[in-house]
């Protein structure tokens, strides 16, 4: 039975240790993707390539210090060659841990012109925001985001929109 | 008819328009200048070069760099990915909230 | 961790290194994207960026090598996102002017625009491989991806496109 359409985009946090906060099982979804992409990042990691960035690039330094504080960052995305070939039913188990109570569910989107949906959950601790889940789907893409530890969500928001180059989606006569 | 060769004749590299290096080098112009902070002192820039000269002889370095590199890139990817989608959610809420007060 | 001394911006000619890589990084956007305008756009991003960065460069081979990776990883950002709204029909999109014209040109057209329409990762691998003369090792450090998956990527888009082909020209050698 072909599973209904659901444009969703997932972000998708595995954990296997509990630095991961989350811990997703994916092999159903790989078995059925035809590309799937990877970021794992632990606080060890996330740290050297902090190093790395260059503190005269503005963006950079931001990133910088936007990640100085995070314990890890970890997100899947998993493509698919046509839409339907992943169901909402798939996507719950990963909502699943995200019910416990020190996580809050924050922002539920959907858009209708590109069939994209977007939840945002954080993490309370003691001190504020311990941790961020994004989860997004769309008809032939889920990603899943997990960020461990305290997440400014303002500037990492600014940045996305940096990284998104609207200037190069619109047509431009030079 | 061998496919990569014809991959490789059709793939072949293009120019870009006949000004696209003045176009470049205007918007640098116009750009502001970021520079990295320069060493001053002649003694500072030598006792660097020796020990980087060591340091990539040994491999070390290069390894490291290699290694950090690759964290920058994933780092930049992630930050990419997870802060395109919250803002994306954050535009929307944003529209809605819009319309509703209007 | 010491950071690691960066070479001297004096030591290059930021016009001269426009002008040796335009075509380069040019063509890598040109053949992810097929739409002239954005390619350009992106093409003079990529080298405004260098710019930015160039004190970092150690020699020749790391701007080649820094070009190819920002080029690749940028064009496959836009062509993800315009997988959803597609701006250009592939139809449409003039051809720019070949450096070395050769090759039946209606196979060449037939050829682009099947490598146009492989999955994004697949068509950069594609575009590195066979515009760049990349090795396998060479392109997992461009895209940052294991060389595994580049190989296994490589051979499934060629047996697509060897497949596309001779449903329309006939038998292929190989």
């Amino acid at each position: 039975m072909k599973p209904a359409r659901l444009p969703i985009t997932l972000l998708l946090l595995a954990g296997i240790l509990p630095a991961q906060q989350v811990k997703w099982n994916f092999d159903k979804l790989a078995a059925r993707a035809s590309d799937s992409t990877e970021v794992s990042l632990d606080g060890a990691l996330l740290q050297l390539g902090a190093k790395f960035l260059s503190d005269d690039d503005k963006d950079q330094a931001k990133i910088k210090k936007l990640v100085g504080g995070l314990k890890g960052i970890y997100i899947k995305t998993f493509e698919f060659k046509k839409p339907g070939e992943y169901s909402a039913s798939d996507v719950e188990p990963f909502r699943a841990p995200l019910h416990n109570p020190e996580w809050q569910r924050i922002v539920g989107t959907h858009s209708n012109e590109d069939g994209e949906s977007v939840e945002v959950y954080i993490k309370n601790d003691s001190k504020g925001i311990g941790g961020l889940v994004i989860i997004s789907t769309a008809p032939k893409e889920l990603t899943l985001v997990n960020i461990v530890g305290a997440v400014d969500l303002d500037s990492l928001s600014e940045l996305g929109k940096h990284f998104d180059f609207p200037q190069v989606e619109v047509e431009k006569k030079k | 008819m061998n496919l990569e060769d014809e991959l490789r004749s059709a793939l072949r590299r293009q120019e870009a328009s006949p000004d696209f290096t003045e176009r470049v080098l205007a918007r640098v112009a116009a750009a502001p200048v970021r520079r990295a902070p320069r060493v001053s002192q002649p003694w500072i820039r030598w006792v660097a070069a020796v020990a980087a000269a060591l340091l990539l002889a040994a491999g070390g370095l290069e390894y490291r760099d290699y290694r950090g590199e690759r964290a920058k890139d994933q780092v930049l990817l992630a930050v990419r990915i997870a802060g395109s989608k919250l803002n994306k959610a954050q535009r929307k809420v944003h529209m809605l909230a819009h319309r509703s007060n209007s | 961790m010491p950071r690691r001394a960066s070479a001297p911006a004096a030591g290059f000619d930021f016009a001269g290194l426009v002008r040796q890589h335009q075509a380069m990084v040019f063509s890598i956007a040109w053949h992810m994207l097929r739409d002239r305008a954005v390619a350009e756009e992106l093409a003079q991003d990529v080298f405004l960026s260098l710019h930015q960065h160039l004190a970092e460069m150690e020699s020749p081979e790391h701007v080649q090598f820094w070009l190819r990776r920002v080029t690749s990883n940028r064009a496959l950002d836009v062509a993800r996102r315009r997988q959803r709204r597609p701006m250009v029909s592939l139809e449409n999109a003039p051809e720019p002017v070949a450096l070395t014209p050769t090759g039946d040109p209606l196979l060449g057209t037939a050829l682009k625009k099947l490598v146009a329409a492989l999955p994004e990762k697949s068509r950069a691998i594609v575009v590195l491989r066979y515009q760049e003369d990349l090795d396998p090792a060479e392109i997992a450090r461009v895209l940052g991806i294991p060389v595994g998956t580049v190989k296994s990527q490589l051979q499934r888009a060629l047996a697509l496109l060897r497949e596309k082909l001779s449903r329309s020209l006939g038998e292929i050698g190989i």
